[in-house]
């Protein structure tokens, strides 16, 4: 059932939370209480709140633009690639090239989109599977990213453009900001354009979209497009955050971005998913690597233990989800 | 014109094929392309190669990967290259196919990770255990008191990461030092800077860190303000690596010490080891094991602009 079959009947609060978002919150939420009874002011504290707000709204804007592909019943691989060429491209406009920083930034954003799209065009007009197109696309800006960089990190950058990652507003730290009005967009774009019903209707069933009248193909270049961009916003984030870009950056986040989205109820087969969703996952997959570096869990057990707990979380979701039908 | 075209493909080929005959070859393989660590090794086995006259070709998996690296080889076998250097991802994954290329008559060195089970000719690179250890020992000089002291790593599994922690953990067992479990930032920057602002914020009482390899400090001084906390509170940090980015930390107080892997030598030592065995000189082979021990080198407030000056900026 898709996200947008759920908000008609619900309409309300429940046109944002959907009854798969509700579910999954309930997991957020659970997890949050049984580490404050465990660790208490450790897990609770402002600096560890944010700290971990802020580790996982680079994943939750990569999972921005991964949601909306998978509800096309589409998958980006490349994400990662493209969140560290991004980085790089902007980190080196202007350390290297003397360009100015927002046009380096948007230089970056455009590359991005730009990959993206190139994405939605393989797909479309090749008619190449999105698992082959995307996994190309990785292979190409990790390339690019290495060559242009010859795998030195770029540093010694401004101050300006490391507010974009480093700095806060009104005591928050500019990656929430970033996700947070990404994420108002993205739900705003998807439940009340005509364009975003079309991505749920194309997820929900392709052809009977296509004979609508609706370009689905046009549409699949916008929505690959859209995650090249969010990922290049991501990457420029995390490169102002660390004040480095890297060739080597946002390795494997491509499956952090597509874990959070099913997560937060997406199905890999199209239709259904949610924004709020996709964020809720993310801050699933931060709140329990922060839970285990705080509970001094050692790390040859936390990557079992992340597994088992993406697993229950979606499992539970959908007994739940099961037992209301 | 048939008979023309022919002639010349055919003279060309015997070109190629003196070329090749006249010039050695030797591969060097990184761990993987990925890691900067490693562009210090390139660029002194290519100098080094230059100075003997010979190909260097660099060439590896993108990433991190044994796997990756057992078709890079099976490639260079194919090749017929005269020699390889390789740092290997695995020990024992890489073992049957160091063997192949040594059976195809190809000289087999390894560096800075090593493969001891297989036939290749050496290992030159650091001692990994002993580093580890005299990071345990300088931790116990810097806190007599003793206390907790976390462990940062890379990628779990990894073999000279783990003869690290190895080596820290068996020197200071029964001291003072209470070792707790290990975390990893699985060679991401941005992961182990996280990993490292988390535990230390969430763990007051914490004496030291230590780092087996540098992944935080490849952040601007900006990014690790907790770590900046943690040191002005009294806490303290030994790390290993001291690459050019590293250096600025020294002088701001935000590590202790630094240990180093002699990456430009592993490089250097390597090709012409190799260089050396292929020809027919006379070679030194190092230990029974045929180790041979670059060394490392310490890097503290008293030293580092000394150290930096000789570093090639990143």
């Amino acid at each position: 059932m898709s996200q947008q079959t759920n908000t008609k009947k619900s309409g309300g609060i429940g046109r944002i939370l959907s009854i798969n978002g509700v579910g999954i919150f309930l997991v957020l939420l659970a997890m949050c209480i049984a580490l404050t009874i465990a660790v208490g002011n450790k897990f609770l504290s402002a600096s560890n709140i944010i700290s971990v707000v802020r580790q996982f709204s680079f994943y939750g804007i990569l999972a921005i633009g991964m949601c909306m592909v998978i509800i096309t019943g589409g998958i980006d691989i490349s994400v990662g690639s493209v969140f560290a060429l991004s980085g790089v491209i902007a980190c080196m406009g202007i350390t290297k090239w003397g360009i100015p920083v927002w046009i380096s930034v948007l230089m970056g954003l455009a590359a991005g989109a730009l990959m993206g799209y190139i994405n939605g065009a393989c797909i479309t007009w090749l008619k190449l599977p999105a698992m082959i197109a995307t996994l190309g696309m990785q292979s190409i800006a990790r390339g690019v990213a290495y060559t242009v960089t010859g795998g030195y990190p770029i540093g010694s950058l401004p101050d300006n453009f490391k507010f974009i990652g480093l700095g806060t507003i009104f005591g928050i730290p500019t990656p929430i900001i970033l996700m947070v009005l990404l994420a108002a967009l993205a739900i705003f774009f998807l439940n009340m354009t005509v364009v975003g019903r079309r991505i749920y209707a194309i997820g929900g069933n392709e052809e009977g979209a296509r004979i609508s009248g609706v370009n689905v193909n046009r549409i699949k270049r916008l929505v690959y497009a859209l995650c090249g961009l969010t990922a290049a916003i991501s990457g420029i984030a995390m490169a102002a955050r660390l004040g480095v870009g890297q060739s080597t950056a946002g390795q494997g986040y491509e499956m952090d971005a597509i874990a959070a989205t099913v997560i937060g109820g997406a199905s890999l087969s199209g239709g259904s998913g949610s924004i709020i969703g996709a964020i809720i996952g993310a801050a699933i997959m931060g709140v329990l690597r922060n839970g285990l570096v705080l509970l001094d869990v050692s790390a040859y057990w936390q990557q079992t233990v992340i597994g088992i707990v993406i697993i229950a979380a979606v499992a539970l979701d959908n007994l739940r989800h099961v037992q209301h039908k | 014109m048939k008979k023309i075209i022919s002639l010349v493909l055919v003279a060309l080929m015997v070109l190629m094929a003196s070329a090749v005959a006249e010039g050695i070859t030797i591969a060097v393989v990184p761990k993987s392309l990925d890691n900067a660590i490693f562009l210090d090794s390139q660029a002194a086995a290519e100098a080094k190669g230059e100075e003997l006259g010979i190909n260097i070709q660099w060439t590896g998996s993108p990433t991190s990967d044994a796997g990756m690296q057992v078709q890079v080889i099976e490639g260079l076998i194919e090749k017929q290259v005269d020699g390889i250097l390789i740092s290997c991802n695995d020990a024992d994954a890489l073992e049957d196919v160091i063997n192949r290329a040594v059976e195809a008559g190809i000289v087999v060195g390894c560096f800075d990770s090593d493969s001891p089970n297989s036939n290749r000719a050496f290992y030159c690179g650091t001692d990994n255990y002993a580093v580890g250890k005299l990071a345990a020992e300088k931790m116990m000089e810097i806190i007599p008191e003793g206390g907790k002291v976390a462990i940062l790593t890379g990628v779990l599994g990894a073999p000279n990461l783990e003869e690290r922690i190895r080596g820290f953990k068996e020197t200071v067992e029964g001291t003072n030092i209470e070792v707790m479990p290990v975390q990893t930032g699985n060679d991401d920057v941005q992961t182990s800077v996280d990993v490292v602002g988390q535990y230390t914020a969430a763990n007051p009482d914490l004496a030291a860190w230590f780092f087996d390899g540098g992944w935080p400090y490849f952040a601007d001084p900006d990014a690790l303000p907790e770590v900046k906390a943690f040191m002005e509170n009294g806490g303290h940090i030994i790390s290993v690596d001291t690459c050019e980015p590293m250096m600025q930390y020294v002088g701001m107080d935000m590590v202790d010490l630094l240990i180093g892997q002699n990456y430009p030598a592993m490089g250097a030592i390597g090709v012409e080891t190799l260089y050396k065995i292929i020809t027919g000189a006379e070679v030194d082979l190092g230990d029974e094991t045929h180790y041979i021990d670059t060394g490392f080198e310490l890097v503290d407030k008293a030293n580092y602009e000394e150290v930096w000056a000789t570093k090639t900026p990143w």
